[in-house]
């Protein structure tokens, strides 16, 4: 367990902000995830950028930036709800695409189906317009604590 | 296959290089032959996070193999033709180290008329012995004319 984890963590908690969490992880600042707590709801946003364009002629964001972002949406969801947060590790990770992601602001959301002690089951959306026309679903393991 | 490796290369980093978000990345095509290619990224402070202790977390990877994957489509087609990801799964099976590059062998393994399937491993110094991760995804193919035709003559490097 990272002691810097857990100050982040709980400083987040305490001021409702949670932008010095999601900047632990370089390439979540690299692609500009953000966060917005509503209610108990977390709802993680792509707010949109060109150096995440991967293909220029619609122009679409890249396949692999929406991918990461719903991995991002799982694991920052997560640590958000654990007890005593750590990294939780990647085990696999399974991305549906739906429709091409334009060059708009992208929304996340992550349903934990399941968290036991070691590994925890997530499903993810990402939509652009309407939740239930998304652009890329996900599914992934994921491990957690020191295992 | 009637194009040469140097053709495919070409092809591969005319794809990459007309990507801005590989751009920004800094990947590189280190060879390329029919229905395979290799990529690289170089070792990347900036990915790195000392607060949490690691390196390419959080998707870098599954962008990386993304791209990889779909330019192995590139090189088991005769013509150029930009086929969207229908969907992807990757196995973690290692935590990348930050001292090595990363490489990335892709496979385009079957053409169909409609679905392009791919597989394709992720490693470090040694490829056989320690995977970081493997990869299976599957294109869907536009069909003919489908495709920007000035984005294709980019790729094919037929622009003026």
């Amino acid at each position: 367990m990272t002691e810097p984890l857990n100050d982040v963590l709980r400083q987040a908690h305490e001021q409702g902000e949670y932008q010095p969490l999601i900047d632990l992880i370089p390439y979540a600042r690299i692609i500009g995830v953000r966060c917005e707590r509503l209610g108990d709801e977390m709802i993680f946003r792509l707010p949109f950028n060109g150096d995440n364009i991967g293909n220029p002629t619609i122009p679409a964001l890249h396949g692999g930036v929406i991918a990461s972002f719903l991995e991002l949406t799982a694991v920052f969801q997560l640590m958000l709800q654990q007890q005593a947060p750590t990294l939780p590790k990647i085990i696999d990770f399974s991305v549906d695409y739906m429709r091409a992601g334009l060059a708009k602001d992208t929304y996340a959301m992550c349903e934990v189906a399941r968290q036991g002690r070691r590994v925890a089951n997530c499903s993810v959306t990402a939509w652009q317009g309407r939740k239930r026309e998304p652009i890329a679903t996900a599914r992934a393991h994921f491990l957690l604590g020191n295992g | 296959m009637t194009l040469s490796n140097e053709q495919l290369q070409g092809r591969c980093e005319r794809f990459l290089s007309a990507q801005p978000h590989m751009r920004l990345l800094g990947l590189r095509v280190v060879a390329a032959q029919p229905y395979r290619v290799t990529i690289e990224l170089p070792v990347q402070e900036r990915l790195y996070s000392c607060e949490v202790n690691t390196y390419l977390h959080g998707g870098v990877l599954t962008t990386m193999v993304d791209h990889a994957s779909s330019a192995a489509t590139l090189c088991a087609l005769e013509a150029f033709e930009l086929c969207p990801t229908l969907d992807l799964r990757i196995d973690h099976m290692a935590r990348p180290r930050q001292d090595q590059p990363l490489r990335v062998d892709a496979e385009c393994y079957r053409v169909t008329n409609s679905v392009l399937f791919t597989r394709a491993t992720l490693y470090q110094q040694d490829r056989t012995d320690r995977p970081v991760a493997y990869a299976i995804a599957t294109f869907m193919r536009p069909g003919a004319g489908h495709t920007d035709p000035d984005f294709k003559a980019l790729i094919e490097g037929e622009a003026p």
